[in-house]
């Protein structure tokens, strides 16, 4: 048990302090690139020997952004775009961003004159995502985004490193969906914030390293007892559960996250990638068969069904909405799936929450509130 | 046996006394809310009238923002529960309970058996709270109580657009600078109020009964511009105030009737 919690110190310990770790890895010689949210081809930059490192944003209060992006913009990005024009991400040799909502498309003009130290490499993803088509110039975007990642890294992408790169990536998340499910094993070690801590190491690791890590945690967990909680089980929907202090108040609450529907959790490693097909053709069709995330266009919202399913195979006792302010995308999507869950009788909480955050006693108070109503 | 409820809100700090039949023994409110000797004040008055002393009670349950800071209580449990135990106590029968309170507002959904089913509260902004009245009753230069006096002597309906407080500020500046009555601006503010709590209630639903606790409750212009605009008529619970440390003295009842069992 002892060796478990040193396991789980140390990932979080890269989560609670991810500069230390990038610095780390640009100590090793490695160049890192920095993943803008959300959905970015990392096996390209992993391919180009260097490593993709996650810009999901922070508690940093917002003074230099805001000549670029009003308050009503989502929190994460103002917080990227802040640190940015701050120097804080001055350690990264290149930065990918992709074009998910109104926001993400001007912060890729804002990013150029904003901060131009860091170079800069847009991805556009397709609206329809299932048509041929739209598999053909994912692949086309991918190789552009290889070329100018080539630059960056003074190497040449083969199809066998690209090969290597997505085999690390398909094993780490096979992993992440592995250890998700654990959580049910061990509802108190794994509690809301260790579990959020285990799995946002992952996005300032070299990602072979971070699925090996993973793994002996993994086997700890499976030769430990099984742990008897009584307290209550959530699924949370949303882009990501921070701040951290949110996290407190679940576990404060004995409220357990027994699965997520989040993008910077879940959602990056849920999808199974296809065997057959070139990697880019594997990568594209990650995208393309992706379901239920409001930030991949569906005509049919797949989204309530997909949290239904979710509350009743992980056996939860209801949904927690982490709607982070503004998110355009995801705000569409909620009354769709809120009439959904409100039919299948699924208890659900929805929190307005964003990054940084003066207080968070009203929201600890809806957490409670919420363990009470379901106790 | 006594058990004690206390409600420890942003403005205000309450206190009820009961027996271990439910009878309400005691209760006390002080406009003076966390961070002050609201509680103690509070809980002082309710022993006083009661006559007994502190270590007499069985079971103390504190409710209200306050609640995670206050260390003289067996047990803390949220305002929505006590709301919800309060008025199902109070109003049998009841199924949706409006709560304003100084700070902020929350809708709470009762089952048949009144227990909580479903619950929203505003975001974190004045609009639609007791502070939003705090601030039109000083621009109007009358005391909050007076409020509704003014407004119940309304003649013109004046529509209060802005939902943030401090620009519903200015607009009323504006107004009384226009020309506006005083008891316009007062009736708008109402209307202003149960405008953005309606829209908060329709988010869970509202089904009768509809029973209404917190302090705003106390302001009968305020009820009835709310329960126009939900379509609903609105009972209001008797001594609104302490509804919430009502509930979070029958929920210390429970627990130490749980405690004996076990």
């Amino acid at each position: 048990m002892a060796d478990l919690k040193n396991m789980i110190a140390q990932l979080e310990q890269v989560a609670l302090e991810p500069a230390k770790a990038v610095a780390g890895i640009k100590s090793e010689g490695k160049k890192v690139v920095g993943m803008f949210p959300l959905y970015l081809p990392e096996e390209i930059v992993y391919a180009a020997g260097m490593i993709p490192v996650g810009m999901w944003g922070g508690q940093t209060e917002i003074k230099l952004a805001d000549r670029y992006l009003q308050s009503f913009c989502c929190s994460i990005i103002r917080a990227d775009l802040e640190m940015g024009m701050r120097g804080t991400y001055n350690m990264l040799d290149g930065v990918i961003m992709a074009t998910y909502c109104d926001t993400l498309k001007c912060v890729c003009e804002d990013w150029k004159v904003a901060v131009p130290q860091i170079p800069f490499i847009p991805m556009v993803y397709p609206q329809n995502r299932n048509i041929q088509p739209a598999i053909e110039y994912m692949k086309a975007e991918f190789s552009r985004v290889q070329a100018e990642l080539e630059k960056i890294a003074g190497t040449t992408v083969t199809e066998e490193k690209l090969e290597a790169a997505w085999e690390v990536y398909e094993a780490y998340r096979a992993a992440c969906r592995k250890f998700v499910k654990l959580v049910e094993k061990m509802p108190k070690t794994l509690n809301a914030k260790t579990r959020h801590l285990i799995l946002k190491a992952s996005w300032f690791m070299d990602k072979k390293v971070y699925t090996e890590k993973l793994n002996a945690i993994m086997e700890a967990i499976e030769a430990a007892p099984a742990e008897e909680f009584n307290g209550t089980k959530v699924v949370v929907e949303g882009i990501m559960t921070e701040p951290l202090a949110l996290l407190d108040a679940f576990v404060e609450n004995n409220v357990c996250i027994i699965a997520d529907d989040l993008a910077h959790e879940s959602r990056q490693f849920r999808t199974v990638g296809r065997t057959e097909g070139t990697v880019y053709e594997r990568m594209a069709y990650r995208i393309a068969d992706a379901k239920g995330d409001a930030l991949l266009y569906e005509e049919m919202k797949t989204k309530g069904q997909f949290l239904i399913d979710l509350v009743k195979d992980s056996k939860a006792d209801g949904v927690v909405v982490c709607m982070m302010k503004f998110c355009d995308p995801e705000e569409y999507d909620y009354p769709i799936f809120k009439v959904e869950l409100e039919e299948a009788k699924v208890p659900m909480l929805y929190m307005e929450i964003e990054q940084k955050m003066d207080s968070v006693e009203p929201l600890k108070t809806r957490i409670q509130s919420f363990a009470e109503m379901l106790s | 046996m006594f058990f004690l409820g206390i409600d420890i809100g942003s403005s205000s700090s309450k206190a009820v006394l009961i027996d271990e039949n439910k009878n309400i023994l005691a209760s006390a409110a002080r406009n003076i809310g966390t961070g002050t000797n609201g509680p103690s004040i509070v809980v002082q008055e309710v022993l006083e009238a009661a006559g007994i002393a502190r270590d007499q009670i069985q079971f103390t349950v504190v409710t209200g923002y306050g609640r995670v800071n206050y260390t003289q209580a067996d047990k803390q449990i949220t305002e929505i529960s006590c709301h919800g135990k309060g008025i199902a106590h109070l109003i049998p029968g009841a199924r949706t309970i409006i709560d304003i309170g100084g700070q902020d507002a929350k809708v709470i959904k009762l089952s048949q058996d009144g227990t909580v089913e479903n619950f929203v509260m505003n975001e974190k902004c004045a609009a639609g709270t007791g502070r939003f009245l705090e601030v039109m009753a000083r621009i109007l230069n009358c005391n909050i109580n007076e409020l509704s006096d003014l407004s119940l002597k309304s003649k013109h309906d004046i529509i209060i657009s802005n939902t943030c407080t401090v620009f519903a500020e200015s607009e009323v500046i504006s107004q009384l600078a226009g020309g506006a009555s005083k008891e316009d601006v007062a009736k708008g503010a109402d209307n202003a109020i149960a405008s953005r709590v309606a829209g908060l209630a329709r988010r869970i639903g509202i089904v009768p009964i509809v029973a209404m606790s917190g302090g705003v409750a106390m302001n009968p212009s305020v009820v009835a511009s709310l329960s126009r605009e939900i379509g609903e008529e609105i009972t209001v619970a008797p001594h609104p105030q302490t509804v919430g440390a009502l509930g979070a003295a029958l929920f210390a009842l429970e627990a130490y009737q749980k405690k004996e069992k076990n």
